[in-house]
């Protein structure tokens, strides 16, 4: 007696070890697991009604519910608690012999190192995290080399990226490789330097940083996927990746960028003019590094070849170059265009931007300058810009 | 701009079923695009034309059920948030 006692209190505590499982396990037999707690509680008073060793086929009498209901009551009951004594159902802890709740804890943790396995294994399908490694292997020289051949690629001769034993090298050890650490900072750049735009034309407000991210994300995806159409439909045999492709979308963000700054410090004539060089750089990059991706050898090499098949690859590769200006123009234009042009809009912008960034009405004129009094319409425009958020937004984004 | 991934989503959507509205017999035959008529051989590399009218067909295959599905999801928060 004595000793199964201590047995149990032994099998309540190893169960209780794994109480915080929030569903008790399906062990093979049907039976679930028996309550952590509650066996404890109930040894005292279950201990005079065992009297023997193997109560799990014998111990029925007490219930008067049946051995074949007493495996099925046992889920019926979940965690509301412990039972009296006096109910129908057999007392549970007839259930807690050592050796059955063992097996639940080392099933249930089977269980969860199973699903750990399953997640790593399809997020592995989904995205390649391997492969995503290779794309950021960079180091400074790199970037600051890549930086410069995006702004100036006239100059530079080789295009090809080089080859180890079949494998394109790490971008750390060749310039021409495409990496993903470029495009993923140039991006965030971009979102928050639009941030700033918009912060000194009084347009800002959290919400459109959000929309903003979101809109150059899907004009990505977008690219990614029309270039992708775009090349099934041609049946180029490459090696592209569709991580190289964002990799080369991402890069006309560093164009952006530039403009961008450029157009916030020297008005539009200043934006107007980085922008159109950094996107005939972009183009320029972008032929010379797909031409020698997408064309055969010989037509890569500029020798003029004949054929639909390779005029159709000539067209596709000139076609995804031309795209980048556009997109470049696209996505930027629309944070100068209330002109940070004159020189007092641009001390304005930056008084209120030190102010906060206040009550800017969105879609509406500009703000008068009276605007810049105090901190207590300030308040007041960031309440009413929360409150009048739906339509507001709409009737900026339509502008 | 307020294109938002949300809208990419379904813009997405409507092309897909756009596509898939493209009935076989009464309409891709006519045009000269039935799935039938002369890809081509297994030497030629098939051209644009070939590989649109795969493309037609294998998202007709696939999306029909998806599609429904999809646009229950749509339809119905789309509606709600009219009221």
């Amino acid at each position: 007696m004595e000793l199964e006692r201590h047995r149990e209190r032994g099998g309540g505590g190893g169960a209780g070890a794994a109480g915080p499982d929030p569903t008790p396990p399906k062990t093979p037999s049907g039976l679930t697991s028996p309550l952590p707690a509650a066996p404890k509680r109930r040894v005292p008073a279950a201990a005079p009604r065992m009297a023997d060793p193997h109560p799990l086929f014998d111990d029925t009498s007490a219930a008067g519910g049946g051995g074949g209901g007493g495996g099925g009551a046992q889920p019926g009951r979940g965690y509301g608690g412990p039972p009296p004594v006096s109910s129908p159902y057999p007392p549970p802890a007839s259930f807690l012999r050592e050796p059955v709740s063992s097996l639940a804890v080392v099933y249930g943790s089977s269980l969860a190192s199973q699903g750990r396995d399953i997640v790593d294994r399809n997020l592995d399908r989904f995205i390649p995290v391997g492969r995503l490694k290779y794309y950021f292997a960079v180091d400074t020289v790199y970037v600051g080399r890549k930086l410069g051949l995006l702004v100036f690629p006239f100059v530079h001769q080789d295009w090809q990226v080089r080859y180890q034993q079949d494998a394109p090298v790490a971008p750390r050890f060749d310039v021409n490789a495409p990496d993903l650490y470029i495009p993923v900072m140039a991006f965030i750049t971009y979102i928050l330097i639009a941030g700033l735009a918009l912060g000194t034309q009084n347009r800002f407000s959290p919400d459109s940083l959000g929309l903003q991210a979101s809109s150059a994300l899907a004009w990505l995806i977008v690219e990614v996927l029309a270039v992708l159409l775009s090349l099934y439909l041609v049946t180029v045999n490459t090696d592209l990746t569709t991580i190289d492709l964002i990799a080369f979308a991402g890069y006309k963000y560093v164009g952006m960028i530039i403009g961008l700054v450029f157009g916030l410090l020297f008005g539009r004539t200043g934006y107007y003019v980085v922008l159109s060089w950094c996107c005939l750089s972009i183009f320029v990059f972008m032929i010379r590094t797909l031409r020698l991706k997408l064309l055969s050898e010989a037509a890569a090499e500029g020798v003029l070849v004949r054929g639909a098949k390779n005029q159709l690859r000539m067209y596709l590769t000139m076609a995804i170059a031309a795209a980048q200006p556009l997109f470049m123009y696209w996505l930027t234009y629309h944070l100068l265009r209330a002109g940070a042009g004159t020189g007092t809009g641009r001390v304005r912008g930056v008084a209120v931007l030190g102010a906060g960034g206040g009550g800017g009405i969105r879609g509406g004129p500009r703000v008068p300058p009276t605007q810049l009094g105090g901190g207590g319409p300030r308040a007041q425009g960031v309440l009413e810009q929360w409150g009048a958020k739906a339509p507001g937004c709409w009737s900026w984004a339509g502008g | 701009m307020a294109f938002t991934l949300y809208s990419l989503l379904q813009a997405a959507l409507l092309i897909v079923n756009a596509i898939a509205v493209l009935h076989e017999e009464r309409f891709l035959r006519h045009v000269g695009w039935g799935s039938d008529q002369g890809i081509g051989g297994f030497g030629e590399e098939p051209g644009i034309k070939a590989q649109l009218t795969n493309l037609i067909r294998s998202v007709r295959t696939v999306m029909r059920a998806a599609i429904s599905a999809r646009h229950f999801q749509s339809i119905l928060p789309s509606r709600t948030d009219s009221v």
